[in-house]
């Protein structure tokens, strides 16, 4: 039976449901959909629990026997074999796949969606918010699962919408306008690559997934074959600006400076969950898109381009440590910083050594939820405290010990400290680079020394200091209230990223060997020839 | 002229769209009148006249019995296209899938239009009372059932003209039966006299369009005069043989593109359409943007590519409706970004598509693409055409949903419509999308296959050792840029279709009082808006493109 192995399950079941809770309340009657209402947030969270739960149960290996260590380059596990045509005349399938890069990707996807609704339980409209949240998590699955370029592209663009939805109606005061310019600019970008994805497609080979009536197709590991074996674009000139397009769309997801400026927008305006989706997991797209489509298929253009990378992955690490560091909103320090990790990915990519990619393959999954958790941290310090000024108050250690504590450990995991996650991926990302470009890596080494500067006075005032150990400064948005601690739900959802920053940092072998065997097989199997065909080059 | 048994059977789908002009015409009329029988006191009921009876005079009666009509013969040509086996009836027509194909897209579209007016027209029953008021008494005679007759008699004579066209085997026969849709067209367009603008719209679309018409038929006859005959096979025999471009046929031709041109309402000649879309009422504008446009677009079809297609050295016309194309699309896209009525918006829309089509049309002829290349743009240009019915169409139904209630004429009567109505707001937005070309629904699927067309045309002629992008782009053949156009043409319109799902979800409504409970106009939207998603993917977008193959192999 087609659409009902694990990957299409866990893929289709958040959205096809999401869509219809989103829609029977409007069509049904006034009696019954005001009683569904309330319920509909229960469904959501049994819903993507029960996925979150068969997506553990794949990784454990209880469903498809997977042994995860033995899954090399361009092979995929619980792939889909026959062609399951969705447009047979253009050559479009269903065809689905996971590996150590996406996997951890999905995996962290469909736990991020049941805390982000645990921690936004009692928010607003929650029937229609939860639904989108839904809507969400089966479009994120869907672009790592998808191994067909056009599905991939659909499901890329389809994240736009629900993330659209939840800034403008649930955003800030300036919601309207950072849900404009998020779109824009996301699109503009992901337009551009669709054009890079369409060049592909009209280069293919016969396969058995071409088209009936074009005779090319979108499949991803047949395009990667015929990139590895015969090079899939022949001209040069075009294949670098495939790749350049490829970047533009990419690289404005991640997002790497000079195309991030929708980011902290967004962030600050997007409700806590959107902001938890967007950082945890949107921003890890781009970066999967490029591994799996830029530099797998046109590695000698990758190869050619590493300086660029080297560039945009420094600058963006450098700017969003120095920009972080003028920062007063909570959440916009939180956004520049997340601006700073991903140029971390880019370095860790431009290094070109095993170590590297899995340090930036590591760095996307711990990333991951250490974002989340800070988000969620600023949303319920905004819901509690009716504010993001950092300079605001003083000591709420008093006032809110938990909160203090998420936030605590939050922001050591993100400065990377050892035995966090964080840390992990730095040091595989600053040994790669030191292995390729040598004491430069002081560069990077500096700033991150920097961020954790800022991060620890931050900390140091906001939470701990204060003139009267009993009260602190309060801000003026409180009104004289008394501040509350978080309360129990989101508890439960920062408890839970807190204990996975920890369990990561301790065991971080969970993900990372699996990790490093595909890294090392993707160097060998892609880069070390286009490295080898560079060097012959006159 | 008596049709043969078979004859009638392969014309069946127009001979029932006659027989509902003759119904339109008798059916409102009867009544109970009966006549004295000569030097008797018997007096026998002829039907014809007195005082009408409850069904005759119901005002929806037309209506319904000209959609009824419609399917009718939808349905017919439908089951049509595959055994029709090209007869020829009286030498100027042949009966092939094609032409049963289109005249299926053709009576679907006025179907659609014929079901969307009943709700539209304001249609009460005429009570006594309403005409002892002076002041509203001009107000309702308009809303007599025999004045919406005659609306229904001119859809059936559009559809009627236009599936003749597509029959046609003749020229002379062709541009008659097109004139026949044309000027039964142009009065529809006047027909909505409640509004002041209507009357203004129908004459400029008249004199506009007339103008066009007889530069066409001045084509025509230079044709004929150089030919000697205006039969398609004599035609095109004459063509292939020309060793170069004779000044006769290639000026012909070109003013045949102009009647054809405004048609499709391609630049420069679509000025008179968004004059006419938006002073007309939204089905006839629909209408107007689906169904003439495909009239157009088939005309063109079976003059350049039927007769005059491009053969050894003689490309007469693929660079001119290249680089018309090009300013089409471009010129549709930049003033709908800035229309501010929502038919306008769509008219510019139209102009736009057509310039897509126009593009596919090109490469056609290029002389480059290769029979299958060929096969498939013409696939292209004739999907396109189907799947506009559902979403085009679709869009003006929603418009019409907002214009029975008054309004429907500025961007800001869309405002807040999802909190109105939110499945037909999400309707429209999936309209919109569908139109914008987001995969994967059917208007992608169509701007793909046109895409493709042309990239495959022009695929062999890029440089592969160019060393830059560039020189690369030098190297390639013109028609490339067409493609490019597209894409780049495509990315622009999604902000003006993008606004309207804007406005939809987040502005304030004007009024929030529900939408009007026209239960018929509302399963064509949601209807419509199904087979916009099916037809994009999956096994029924393969069954259309299965079925417009068969049509095409027959062109």
């Amino acid at each position: 039976m087609t659409f009902t192995d694990p990957l299409s399950i866990i893929t289709l079941v958040p959205l096809l449901s999401g869509l219809l809770l989103l829609i029977l309340p409007n069509v049904l009657p006034q009696h019954i959909s005001q009683r569904m209402q309330s319920s509909v947030r229960n469904v959501a969270i049994g819903l993507s629990t029960a996925v979150f739960a068969l997506t553990t149960l794949i990784f454990l290996g209880t469903i498809g026997q997977i042994d995860w260590l033995s899954i090399g380059m361009g092979s995929f596990v619980l792939e889909t074999e026959d062609p399951v045509w969705l447009i047979e005349s253009i050559g479009v399938t269903w065809h689905l796949g996971a590996d150590a890069l996406s996997f951890p990707m999905i995996w962290l996807t469909t736990l991020l969606i049941p805390i982000s609704m645990l921690v936004q339980w009692d928010v607003e409209r929650g029937h229609r918010f939860h639904a989108l949240l839904l809507i969400m998590e089966g479009a994120l699955v869907g672009v790592f699962v998808s191994l067909d370029l056009f599905v991939f592209y659909v499901f890329w663009e389809l994240t736009l919408v629900p993330m659209f939805f939840l800034i403008m109606i649930w955003g800030g005061e300036d919601r309207k306008y950072a849900s404009m310019k998020f779109f824009i600019y996301t699109f503009t970008a992901s337009v551009l690559m669709l054009v890079g994805i369409l060049v592909m497609y009209f280069n293919t080979a016969d396969s058995i997934f071409s088209g009936s009536l074009t005779g090319h197709h979108f499949n991803l590991v047949e395009m990667t074959e015929q990139a590895r074996v015969s090079g899939l674009i022949a001209s040069e000139g075009l294949r670098h600006l495939v790749w350049l397009l490829l970047l533009i769309g990419f690289a404005t997801k991640m997002p790497s400076v000079p195309v991030h400026t929708w980011l902290p927008d967004a962030h600050v305006q997007a409700p806590t969950a959107g902001s938890m989706l967007l950082a945890g997991v949107m921003l890890k797209m781009g970066a999967y898109g490029f591994l799996r489509v830029a530099v797998a298929i046109f590695p000698e253009s990758t190869l050619t381009f590493v300086p660029l990378l080297v560039f945009l992955g420094m600058a963006s690490l450098v700017y969003g440590a120095v920009v972080c560091l003028g920062q007063t909103n909570l959440k916009r320090m939180v956004a520049y910083s997340s601006v700073s990790h991903m140029g971390l990915i880019f370095l860790g990519i431009a290094t070109m050594q095993p170590i590297g990619f899995a340090g930036a393959l590591f760095m996307m999954f711990a990333h991951g939820i250490i974002s989340p958790l800070l988000f969620a941290v600023a949303g319920s310090f905004k819901h509690h405290y009716h504010t993001l000024e950092i300079g605001s108050m003083r000591g709420i250690a008093h006032h809110s010990p938990f909160l203090a504590g998420h936030m605590m450990l939050g922001w050591m995991g993100s400065l990377g400290l050892p035995l966090l996650a964080g840390f992990v991926a730095e040091v595989a990302i600053m040994i790669a680079f030191w292995m390729t470009f040598g004491w430069w890596v002081l560069l990077p080494a500096i700033t991150l020394i920097f961020t954790a500067l800022y991060y620890l006075t931050s900390m140091q005032k906001m939470i701990f200091e204060s003139d009267d150990p009993h009260q602190g400064i309060l801000p003026d948005t409180l009104h004289g209230e008394d501040p509350r601690d978080v309360t129990w739900h989101e508890n439960v959802g920062m408890f839970i990223l807190g204990a996975l920053t920890i369990l990561f940092g301790i065991m971080p072998f969970i993900f990372w060997d699996m990790m490093s065997v595909w890294s090392t097989e993707f160097i060998e199997t892609y880069l070390i020839h286009a490295m080898n065909a560079l060097e012959a080059m006159p | 002229m008596i049709l043969s048994v078979d004859e009638s059977q392969a014309l069946a789908p127009e001979l029932v769209m006659v027989a509902g002009i003759i119904l339109a015409i008798i059916v409102p009329n009867l009544g109970d009148a009966r006549v004295r029988l000569p030097l008797t006191s018997m007096r026998v009921p002829i039907l014809w006249g007195g005082r009408r009876f409850e069904l005759t005079s119901d005002p929806r009666a037309p209506g319904v019995l000209s959609a009824i009509a419609l399917a009718i013969a939808c349905l017919l040509s439908g089951l049509a296209i595959e055994s029709a086996d090209g007869m020829s009836i009286s030498g100027v027509i042949q009966v092939t899938g094609f032409s049963r194909f289109m005249t299926m897209v053709f009576t679907a579209a006025l179907a659609i239009t014929a079901i969307a007016s009943i709700y539209r027209i304001p249609s009460t029953r005429l009570l006594p009372e309403d005409l002892i008021d002076p002041d509203d008494s001009v107000e309702s005679s308009l809303m007599d059932n025999r004045r919406q007759v005659d609306l229904y008699i001119l859809l059936l004579m559009v559809a009627l003209g236009m599936s003749l066209m597509a029959l046609s085997s003749d020229l002379f026969f062709l541009i008659v039966c097109l004139e026949l849709a044309s000027m039964a067209s142009y009065v529809l367009v006047g027909f909505h006299k409640e509004t002041e603008v209507g009357g203004e719209a129908g004459a400029k679309y008249f004199i506009v369009g007339s103008i066009a018409s007889a530069t066409g038929i001045y084509g025509m006859s230079l044709l004929y005069i150089w030919s000697g005959s205006l039969d398609f096979d004599t035609l095109a025999e004459s063509w292939s043989s020309m060793g170069e471009l004779e000044p006769l046929a290639g000026i012909g031709v070109g003013l045949m593109l102009v009647a054809f041109g405004f048609k499709v309402s391609a630049a420069p000649f679509h000025l008179a359409a968004p004059d006419a879309y938006s002073g007309t009422n939204a089905p006839i504008a629909g209408m107007l943007a689906t169904a003439s446009k495909a009239m157009g677009f088939v005309a063109m079809m079976r003059v350049l590519i039927g007769f005059a297609g491009p053969n050894d050295g003689v490309i007469a016309w693929g660079f001119a409706l290249a680089i018309l194309a090009v300013i089409t699309m471009t010129w549709g896209n930049l003033a709908a970004l800035s229309s501010e009525n929502p038919k306008r918006m769509l008219a510019y829309s139209s102009v736009a598509h057509a310039g897509y089509m126009l593009a596919a049309l090109a490469a056609l002829g290029s002389g480059l693409a290769d029979s299958d290349t060929q096969d498939m743009l013409q696939m292209a240009i004739v999907f396109h055409l189907a799947v506009l019915v559902l979403f085009k169409l679709g869009a003006f139904l929603v418009l019409t949903l907002i214009e029975i209630d008054g309004g429907g004429n500025k961007i800001s009567d869309l405002h807040g419509l999802a909190r109105r109505d939110p499945i037909i707001a999400t309707s429209m937005f999936v309209f919109m999308l569908s139109l914008a070309g987001i995969p994967p629904l059917s208007g992608f699927l169509s701007k793909f296959l046109m895409i493709n067309g042309l990239v495959t045309t022009t695929s062999g002629t890029g440089a592969l050792d160019a060393d830059g992008v560039i020189p690369w782009l030098q190297s390639v053949d013109p028609f490339f840029l067409l493609a490019i156009a597209i894409v780049l043409n495509s990315a622009l319109s999604l902000f003006y279709y993008l606004r309207i799902g804007l406005v939809m979800f987040f502005e304030k409504p004007g009024s929030e009082s529900p939408l009007s409970p026209a239960l018929g106009l509302r399963v064509l939207v949601v209807v419509s808006m199904i087979f916009t998603v099916l037809f994009g993917m999956g096994p029924a977008s393969q069954w259309l493109l299965a079925l417009i193959e068969t049509a095409i192999a027959s062109f």
